[in-house]
């Protein structure tokens, strides 16, 4: 039983230890690819940690996906601890996969800087309250309900996490913007290539929550900057 | 202990084992040149009484405040590393293992330099992950002595009365009036022709007259919340609610009976069940010409899988009991695979057969057909239909899973299978155990077992429940959830209705709602840190930071 020696492993107790944001951080550090794995369902350790686990690398995954990283940099398995070759050949069919795309910024839809700095903005969605509240609502919307007894099925919960990681992106990313001096829409527009209609929205979010203010005006154009509450209290 | 970090790092041979395959004298150099490490030792073999001792002296006279042994596997040797540096002094928990043999040498064993290389990284990063290992205390909580036994069938009684005789004090719950369960409708039990009822009677008298047993007939359980050694159990008996404390719950609340309506023309008069034939052997009105046995009658098909494992003894039982009673009446088995297992049902299958059972094989595919007095099967060797004379037809049928096990499944915490029995916590490991600690099973609630081995696991699962009452205290691994910034916990709840064993509770604090972690309970397995929004819990020995130092030392380069 032999595989690559390409592959490092952190022991954590359970999937279901597995923060979205570890993924997100370990390819900011540099990694080409990572893998999950743990226990069959119904066969966890910890009785339903699994499912959680499968939960918080889906949302990670989608997230980085989203932001330009090749999905299949990012993978979830299963096996038992009995189930030897079967680690052996998951690790090698991804260790072959990760050859073919190559290393991080090269099989994506983004090259290395710009990469990067994406999923910089995604490691900061993943860590905020919005998504992570969703996530640790799947099971419990999926199976129970919600509060009115309405059910949702797993492929609705992907859908409304797919849209919230949208609005979380563009959001963080235009604070990013913000940070970085007075802009426009317009401008914001062009850099993050969303429709100004999108980028207003967010940005006038931004102002009634109290994190954007206005800055002046540039022709006839408003400029945004990040307020001076936020900037006081960072 | 000063503030400084000073960490030891043990670099094992494992005899030729990993210094066959990789390069350990490198691995020890580079361990050297690491942050924090003070002192680096190369061991033959560090699990040895020298290497052993090793570890000790360096921890003593180099004042180590961390230990890493880079080695085989945690799986078998970290409690031993533990203890010696407790030995000596040094906390356990300010201990890491690196994996070197399973992860490296045994399979990188034709790539030396690249495994050595791995090897190093490995080092690198479980040093890293040292540095900021804390000092943790193992946590311990007394127990409730007492022990609530959930149903009153053979399984339960013998349980109940296992445990009474150890000493403790037993709540055994029965939702029915009387006690007996499944017995109370069998006639005699096979092989050894027990009276089914009078040895449920006279268990019955025992559990009654136990002065340790606190009978609680014709009562539900409502519910339990807790952990072991404290579960609070309500309970309810006409509209009366009662609590009581007990420190482990056993699980005997058996499995009911299918009712095969709709299957083979069942109408409970020429078409019966197995239970109502010994029905009527003990009423003594059991007459028949010819009796057509059909096993499997709602079981190993497509809507229930399984085998039920005892109808196939029930069916040998009760064709061997017709045969001695009524030696002129023709029995036929009609069977797909027949389950006798063990050397007295060998023997009693072989008995059958001596007295004239006739036994045929039919298909699932082309199962028997009942009509009016006779049973239709398609021969399996000689490959046409048989007509067979059947003035009575008795079917099989299987146990199902009973109707609360959903329920009592929610309420304990623990699994069912796929077939809504209950799940054992490991097959070979934990056989008579949950996965949630305290929890212990036994008879017909697992699967459908017959009286004997009901009886030997409710025995085994008293004495599993015993061991926690008996130590009286409770140890738990630390390695377990923190609240690690108050102030940041909004008390949301979140993490707690995740929470696999009900460890997380909310509670009202000087500084509003907040989680509270319970110790004893959780298993660390990480679920609510990995979900806290405000990152407010983390995992001992795991935690966010950790996990990122072995992250980052992972991806910075061993040049």
């Amino acid at each position: 039983m032999q595989y690559t020696t390409d592959a490092r492993i952190i022991r954590i107790m359970c999937t279901g230890r597995v923060d979205p944001t570890m993924i997100s951080d370990a390819f900011l550090k540099g990694a080409d690819g990572v893998m999950v794995v743990g226990c069959h369902f119904g066969d966890c350790h910890y009785i339903t940690g699994n499912y959680q686990g499968k939960i918080k690398v889906g949302i990670a995954a989608r997230a980085l996906d989203y932001v330009g990283l090749n999905p299949k940099r990012v993978f979830f398995g299963q096996c038992s601890s009995a189930e030897g070759e079967r680690f052996v050949k998951m690790v090698t069919d991804f260790d072959k996969d990760i050859r073919e795309i190559g290393p991080l910024g090269t099989g994506d839809r983004l090259p290395p800087p710009q990469l990067h700095e994406k999923i910089e903005v995604a490691h900061t969605a993943l860590a905020k309250e919005k998504i992570r509240w969703v996530v640790g609502k799947f099971t419990e919307f999926t199976t129970k309900g919600n509060k009115y007894g309405e059910r949702f099925t797993e492929h609705e919960m992907w859908r409304t996490l797919d849209t919230i990681v949208m609005d979380e992106v563009a959001t963080y990313e235009i604070m990013r913007e913000l940070n970085r001096g007075p802009v426009s829409v317009k401008t914001l527009s062009s850099r993050l290539k969303l429709p100004s209609a999108h980028v207003l929205k967010y940005v006038l979010a931004l102002q009634r929550r109290g994190f954007a203010e206005l800055a002046g005006i540039e022709g006839t154009s408003p400029l945004y900057r990040i307020a001076r509450q936020q900037v006081d209290a960072a | 202990m000063s503030d400084q970090i000073r960490i030891g790092v043990f670099v094992c041979d494992c005899g030729s084992n990993i210094a066959g395959y990789v390069d350990v004298k490198a691995l020890a150099e580079y361990a050297k040149t690491l942050p924090n490490v003070v002192y680096v030792k190369e061991n033959l073999y560090t699990c040895s009484e020298s290497g052993i001792n090793e570890i000790k002296a360096a921890i003593r006279e180099q004042s180590l405040n961390r230990v890493v042994v880079a080695s085989c596997t945690p799986r078998t040797h970290e409690p031993l590393f533990r203890g010696t540096c407790e030995e000596a002094g040094l906390n356990p928990y300010l201990f890491e293992m690196v994996n070197i043999r399973d992860q490296c040498s045994w399979v990188h064993m034709q790539e030396r330099e690249s495994g050595t290389n791995k090897a190093k990284d490995l080092i690198r990063m479980g040093v890293a992950k040292a540095a900021l290992l804390e000092p943790q205390e193992s946590i311990k909580s007394e127990m409730d002595p007492n022990a609530l036994v959930m149903g009153g069938g053979i399984s339960g009684m013998t349980a109940a009365l296992a445990l009474a005789n150890r000493g403790y004090q037993v709540y055994l719950v029965e939702k029915q009036a009387q006690l007996g369960g499944l017995l109370l409708q069998l006639d005699t039990l096979g092989p050894s022709g027990v009276d089914a009822a009078a040895f449920a009677a006279s268990q019955a008298e025992l559990v009654r007259n136990h002065p340790r047993i606190r009978l609680m007939t014709s009562t539900q359980v409502k519910d339990i919340s807790g952990y072991i050694g404290h579960f609070k159990v309500t309970t309810a008996s006409d509209g009366k609610e009662e609590q009581f404390g007990v420190g482990v719950v056993i699980v005997a609340t058996g499995a009911q009976i299918l009712k095969p309506h709709g299957l083979f023309g069942y109408d409970g008069e020429r078409v019966i069940t197995q239970l109502e034939l010994e029905a009527r052997f003990k009423r003594g009105t059991f007459s028949a010409g010819n009796v057509v046995m059909i096993q499997c009658a709602g079981a190993r098909i497509e809507e229930r899988k399984y085998c039920s494992r005892i109808c196939c003894m029930v069916a040998l039982k009760n064709a061997i009991q017709i045969k001695e009673t009524h030696p002129g009446t023709g029995v036929r088995v009609l069977y797909r695979d027949i389950q006798a297992y063990g050397t007295e049902n060998e023997e009693m299958y072989r008995r059958a057969r001596e007295l004239g059972v006739i036994f045929i094989n039919y298909d699932v595919n082309v199962p028997p057909k009942v009509h009016g007095e006779k049973v239709t099967v398609t021969h399996q060797l000689l490959g046409r239909e048989l007509d067979l004379p059947a003035d009575l037809v008795v079917l099989s049928t299987p146990l199902i899973a009973g109707e609360d096990n959903e329920a009592i499944s929610k309420l304990l915490r623990v699994s069912l299978d796929e077939n809504k029995f209950f799940l054992e916590g490991h097959v070979k490991l934990k056989p008579l155990d949950f996965a949630t600690d305290g929890v212990y099973l036994c008879g017909n609630a697992h699967y459908p077992a017959t009286v004997r081995e009901a009886i030997s696991q409710a025995l085994g699962a008293a004495s599993r429940a015993s061991i926690p009452l008996a130590k009286g205290v409770m140890t738990v691994e630390p390695i377990v959830s923190t609240l690690v910034d108050e102030d940041a916990c909004r008390g949301c709840g979140l993490c707690v209705a995740l929470c696999p064993y009900g460890a997380l509770e909310i509670v009202r604090t000087e500084k509003g709602r907040k989680v509270r972690v319970i110790p004893v309970a959780c298993k660390g397995c990480g679920v609510c840190a990995a979900t806290c929004y405000q990152h407010a819990l983390s995992i001992n020995s795991y935690t966010d930071r950790q996990i990122a130092e072995q992250i980052s030392a992972c991806l910075e380069s061993s040049g």
